[in-house]
């Protein structure tokens, strides 16, 4: 398993690749804050903004999957949780949830499904409703985005690792485990609103601000998370820990016997990772305004996989960037139905061949490029050069 | 009871039809393929073109179905799954890639669509099959109402699964394949063909797949998407009942059924779904390899 999972990094970076990292980084974070100067159509820059929490996701999904070698096909279990509670709080705050007769916010589904003479009160409108009380408070709802998937994910992630449950059986549990909480929501109508999800948002206000999603404003949120998010994870795999948790992906049995506590790292990054995920579905609702059992789809998780895939699995960066190029494009070529299918062909047939051919991604082209430019400048022969790398 | 008994039953053969090819393509051969309900998916298609243009039944889809299905299995095999034996997650992410093409290529009919052909049976649309009629009509047993459909999904499962475990433990070729399943250097060092072996297996597992397409088709909605909530059931089955083993598959699928069956008899079927998921998860931490299972690898 350890094979498969081993990165084909440079085992020492050099000088030239490490000034190049930083300045791809650097060029990365101008652009993404530099967009609204370029772009003055607030609809694509909305737009862009959702890439750009895709490309948050291409961030956690690196972060576990190249990292600490943890497959997780559940990633959209934390992303949908973290997006149900802020759409929760935001529901609370829509014109909808207020004008229903009651001087307290109610959610419009919950009163079309309400018994006859049920109090419209969120304390006892119907059984479960209670739960919606705290969610009045906007931060609440935020900072349980974040919080429930780090719990959900900890708890998850310390079964499955101080068990030593490895490989595919992560997969496999995560994916049960997203269908499931998936089911559960659709299953529990009266609070969720079922397959519909929560629409018809109200926007985040900091301060008297109200965010209206189709504002630069809104766009500048989302990029400063995603360029926070990306430094810390940047800073995070190159301390002690992350270092060691790609020893662990390695080689789980040398480092056990080195005296490391794999679990523990382990456990550790998942549960980051899923953190990510929920902040991911917090600034969503933010940009989207809807939160939906879709996105506890098996398909949108597998989806995230192949953007992180295609970007380069062993790089935050290029996780990341492959998630917003690939929404980007395809965003542009479904403008006509006709070719959107034919995108959809285009992708799998894309995946198919950065599985075979480039398990490393764009980052692996762009790292061996750089590569080969160095060995060109030195003036080293290229053929002695992979011997010297080894 | 008995009725209980019968409905989960039924939802056993099922998941164990879905179930019994991937057992082989994965059990035996160590690969994770997400394309398994793309050519569950090719079987349903077949039958209902069959149907269409050849006015072919039920009875002469199921051949016809195996034989297509397993010839696209054996293409698979060739172009993707040989290149990345032993990277079994690369072949889950691979063959994802191959399960949205072959979608694709049915909802726009190979292609053919863009140039404004249409192909009766084919293309974005729901499409069904006709069961013969004999197979519709409830017959009344001894006080019982047997539906003949879901008895002869039973009969066709149970026939398969008894086929399967022959060629597995009674054939040449059935010692090949398990040499294989535990150590394939040696058993390319026994001078056995495994390229060749590997390959044919796979064909014959994507087969069953598409043999259990046609059975679907009969109360299913036929839909380019229709695979994608097949596969995943089928591996969950075949995980718990232990990789490689063709018992512990049988039983799996006999047990996720009927809690399947009696769950939602006592609240609804989205929760017993739920709870079969809930239960996957419990096993699978509590034993990982599976109900069943032989230390390889």
């Amino acid at each position: 398993m350890s094979s498969e999972t081993s990165s084909t990094l440079p085992s020492s970076t050099s000088r030239l690749q490490r000034h190049a990292d930083w300045a791809v980084y650097a060029l990365f974070i101008v652009m993404v804050l530099g967009a609204p100067l370029v772009i003055d159509d607030v609809f694509w820059l909305n737009r862009i903004a959702k890439y750009l929490v895709f490309g948050m996701l291409g961030i956690a999904i690196a972060l576990s999957w190249g990292y600490a070698g943890i497959l997780n096909l559940g990633q959209g279990l934390f992303f949908g949780l973290g997006a149900y509670m802020t759409a929760m709080s935001l529901k609370l705050m829509s014109a909808t949830s207020l004008q229903q007769g009651s001087d307290k916010p109610v959610p419009d589904f919950m009163l079309w499904n309400a018994e006859p003479g049920a109090v419209t009160d969120l304390c006892c409108i119907n059984k479960g409703s209670f739960l919606w009380i705290p969610f009045q408070s906007q931060w609440f709802g935020m900072a349980m985005s974040i919080v429930i998937p780090l719990i959900v994910a900890f708890v998850l992630s310390s079964s499955i690792f101080r068990l030593r449950v490895s490989g595919v059986y992560v997969a496999i549990i995560t994916l049960a485990l997203v269908l499931l909480v998936r089911l559960l929501l659709i299953d529990a109508q009266p609070i969720t609103n079922g397959f519909n999800g929560l629409t018809d948002l109200g926007w985040l206000t900091i301060g008297g601000f109200e965010f209206d999603p189709y504002m630069v404003e809104t766009y500048y949120v989302v990029a400063v998370s995603l360029t926070v998010v990306l430094l810390l994870g940047r800073w995070l795999v190159s301390t002690r820990a992350g270092l060691i948790l790609q020893s662990t992906r390695d080689d789980p049995t040398r480092a056990r016997y080195l005296g490391y506590d794999v679990a523990a790292y382990q456990i550790f990054f998942f549960t980051i990772s899923a953190g990510i995920a929920g902040f991911a579905g917090l600034l969503y609702v933010v940009a989207a305004e809807f939160a939906s059992p879709s996105f506890m789809d098996i398909g949108f998780s597998i989806s995230m996989v192949v953007w992180a895939a295609v970007g380069g699995r062993n790089s935050l960066l290029g996780a990341c960037i492959g998630a917003i190029l690939i929404n980007t494009v395809e965003a542009t070529v479904s403008e006509t139905e006709i070719f959107k299918e034919a995108w959809k062909l285009i992708i799998g047939g894309i995946f198919v061949l950065v599985v075979l051919y480039l398990p490393n991604g764009l980052a692996g082209i762009a790292r061996d490029l750089l590569g080969r430019f160095e060995r060109r400048r030195k003036g080293t022969p290229a053929e002695t050069a992979p011997k010297a790398a080894e | 009871m008995s009725d209980i008994i019968f409905i989960g039953l039924s939802l056993s053969s099922i998941l164990l039809l879905i179930a019994l090819g991937l057992s082989i393509t994965y059990g035996a051969m160590g690969v994770i393929n997400m394309a398994h309900g793309e050519l569950v998916m090719i079987g349903a298609y077949t039958a209902v073109l069959a149907g269409l243009h050849l006015g072919l039944n039920l009875f002469f889809a199921l051949p016809l179905a195996f034989v297509t299905s397993g010839l696209v299995g054996l293409v698979i095999e060739r172009l993707v799954i040989r290149r990345l034996y032993g990277r079994i997650i690369d072949t889950l992410l691979a063959t994802w890639g191959v399960a949205i093409l072959l979608q694709q290529l049915i909802r726009l009919e190979f292609g053919l669509s863009f140039f404004g052909i249409h192909i009766d049976g084919l293309g974005p649309g729901l499409q069904n099959m006709t069961v013969p009629a004999f197979l519709t009509q409830p017959i009344d047993v001894a006080g019982m109402t047997i539906q003949p459909y879901r008895t002869f999904i039973i009969v066709v499962t149970l026939m398969l699964a008894g086929l399967t475990w022959w060629l597995m433990y009674r054939t040449p070729m059935g010692v090949q394949v398990r040499a294989i399943m535990r150590n394939p250097q040696i058993a390319a060092a026994c001078g056995i063909d495994v390229r060749r072996v590997s390959a044919l297996t796979f064909a014959y597992g994507s087969g069953l797949a598409g043999i259990a397409g046609v059975l679907l088709a009969g109360f299913k909605t036929v839909m380019p998407e229709m695979g994608a909530s097949v596969v995943v059931d089928g591996f969950l089955v075949v995980v718990v009942g232990g990789v490689g083993s063709l018992l512990g598959t049988i039983l799996a699928a006999g047990i996720l059924g009927q809690i399947n069956g009696i769950v939602a008899l006592a609240s609804n079927d989205i929760i017993a779904r739920a709870v079969v998921f809930a239960v996957v998860i419990a096993l699978i931490l509590w034993r990982p390899r599976g109900l069943f299972s032989f230390k390889s690898r």
